[in-house]
């Protein structure tokens, strides 16, 4: 079989990013410009800022990611942007480019769905990963548990009814003056600190979903009525709670469905903590971990490229009057 | 010498594809703000109507603003991708100048108004000269009250052109010489964009896709408020 190029391309919130993966998951670029720097002084992404920076970066990260590859425009047979969800105004750039290069280089356009991109960012280290699968989906904006039965056949089996993982870790940063983003700097104190306080773990025994509106509002309180415990251990505890409810749960899923695997992708899926809790319950329940790199964690797009070329070689390419679809939802179920 | 216009910085969404014998094909749509959807089949439609392939173009030239920024930003990407693609370089054009353009015939001060939402319009001033018309202000957004009061106070005859013409038509109607034109102008045309890009083109005034940049006129919003956090402290 031959193998087959996808240039992806990656928009969606505050990471420029372009990649070139094989058809057999091969990542041959994956370039990630961050604007992090921009927008850590306004404590969160300013979405006309992340606009504004995307115009300027989006072509320069391309033509990096195919000199990183090796390869020429006329190398490459499809070209892949994230759709949605995101900041409209930073996933149209990302559309506008793909459609405007699938135009000029005469190669197919798909838009990718970035939450089933997250899902397939473990088969990038590990194609031939066996399913079924538990993925556990964590960041900033989402904390959606999916049971994976095959390849692009997939549902949802929970998700959080209020804030995102993501969220509760900023705003409890943002409470206790740690900077933006929030979610490394907890992880980084918490290696310090001691889980004494006993925090909340909501919903834990109800079912698959979450809520982590009420242990953030706990974790407020108690630090307004116990304003002299170190901060360390604020983390530490904060952090523990988080992970328990996120680790049972993937657990229950995995031994519920038979899965052979649990994978976690998203942001707060470079939690070193939760990295490790996952490892744990996997050896006791004798199934695979699957702990992408960080780097796979985060927003990138060789995992849009790789979602790209799975999505067209099941659907075909999108149209060029296509557009982006900042609420785009996972689809649950085939 | 081939050049595509692309032209998106109102809630009109066009392109246009000439050279040296002058436009050859152009379209424009403007329902739905459908920009991202809209553009790159519209410029495989011109391009097919004007039977050019696409390697055949020369130079892409974009308007620049001001204008809505998410419409903008779309034709803004989409050019510099398909220069960058194509490996050409770039004009940009300001919206302002697009709209002044086609009154270059109008001896009277000519003002394009751009609505920039939030009770504000993007203007700025021009006059007649041979063969075209010049740029005599900075381009700025002020409301449509604000730019009234100074074409009040220098008592000129104008024409104001353009949607923030027509939205605010009442503030500049009780205007002694001033009238707005007719809807007809509300919006930048892909075609001029070709024709002075053209002109621009003979006089090699070209950028590379890296240094072509939007022009917003308004800071976003954050840093707008940071900004005025710092004026009341
Ligand atoms: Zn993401």
């Amino acid at each position: 079989m031959t193998v087959r190029l996808t240039l992806g391309i990656e928009t969606s919130c505050d990471e420029t990013a372009a990649s070139v993966v094989t058809s057999e998951n091969i990542v041959l670029s994956s370039v990630v410009s961050s604007q992090v720097d921009l927008h850590a002084r306004y404590g969160g992404v300013v979405p006309e800022v992340a606009s504004r920076a995307h115009v300027g970066l989006v072509n320069p990260v391309i033509a990096q990611a195919l000199v990183e590859a090796g390869i020429e425009y006329k190398d490459i047979d499809l070209i892949a942007a994230t759709k949605g969800p995101g900041l409209v105004g930073s996933l149209l750039v990302g559309v506008s480019a793909a459609k405007a290069l699938s135009l000029v280089w005469d190669k197919p356009y798909i838009g990718v769905n970035h939450l089933e991109a997250h899902l397939y960012s473990c088969f990038l280290e590990e194609p031939d990963m066996e399913l079924p699968l538990i993925v556990l989906l964590v960041s900033g904006g989402h904390t959606i548990l999916v049971s994976m039965q095959d390849h692009m056949e997939y549902s949802i089996l929970g998700q959080t009814l209020d804030d995102a993982v993501g969220e509760a870790y900023d705003k409890v940063a943002r409470y206790l003056g740690l900077g933006y983003p929030g979610g490394p700097e907890i992880d980084r104190l918490a290696e310090k600190g001691d889980d004494s306080i006993e925090f909340p773990r909501p919903m834990i025994k109800e079912g698959f979903d979450f809520s982590f509106s009420g242990l953030k509002t706990a974790v407020i309180n108690y630090v307004r009525k116990n304003p002299e415990t170190p901060t360390e251990d604020i983390a530490s505890s904060f952090q523990e709670a988080v992970v328990e409810v996120l680790i049972t749960k993937a657990r229950k899923a995995a031994l519920e469905t038979g899965a052979k695997g649990l994978c976690i992708g998203g942001g707060v899926a470079a939690n070193s903590r939760l990295r490790e809790a996952i490892y744990d319950i996997c050896l006791e329940d004798g199934i695979h971990p699957f702990v992408p790199s960080r780097a796979y964690c985060t927003d990138n797009a060789a995992m849009v490229a790789a979602t790209g070329w799975l999505r067209f070689k099941k659907d075909g390419p999108d149209p060029l009057n296509s557009g982006a679809d900042s609420n785009l939802k996972l689809p649950s179920g085939e | 010498m081939i050049i595509l216009g692309i032209e998106s910085a109102t809630s009109q969404v066009g392109c246009a594809i000439g050279g040296h014998e002058g436009v050859l094909a152009s379209t424009h749509s403007s329902r739905g703000r459908r920009h991202a959807e809209n553009l790159t089949p519209q410029i495989d439609f011109v391009r097919e109507q004007a039977r050019i392939s696409l390697n055949e173009i020369s130079v892409i030239a974009v308007d620049i603003g001001p204008g809505l920024y998410t419409g903008l930003r779309v034709g803004v990407a989409t050019a510099i991708s398909m220069a960058f693609g194509l490996g050409v370089p770039m004009i940009g054009i300001s919206s302002l100048d697009l709209l002044a353009y086609p009154v270059r015939h109008c001896a009277k001060l000519i003002v394009p108004a751009i609505d920039a939402r939030r009770g504000e319009i993007f203007h700025a001033n021009y006059r007649q000269v041979p063969g075209g018309v010049q740029r005599i202000s900075e381009p700025s957004v002020s409301t449509p009250d604000d730019v009234a009061a100074d074409l009040l106070a220098h008592g000129n005859e104008a024409l104001l052109v353009g949607d923030g013409a027509i939205r605010y038509s009442e503030i500049f109607a009780n205007l002694r010489g001033v009238e707005a034109a007719e809807p007809s102008m509300a919006y930048p045309s892909a075609a001029s964009i070709v024709q002075l890009a053209h002109a621009k083109a003979l006089r090699e005034e070209f950028v590379s896709p890296t240094e072509l940049e939007p022009m917003y006129l308004r800071k976003p919003d954050a840093i707008e408020i940071e900004h005025q956090k710092k004026k009341i402290l």
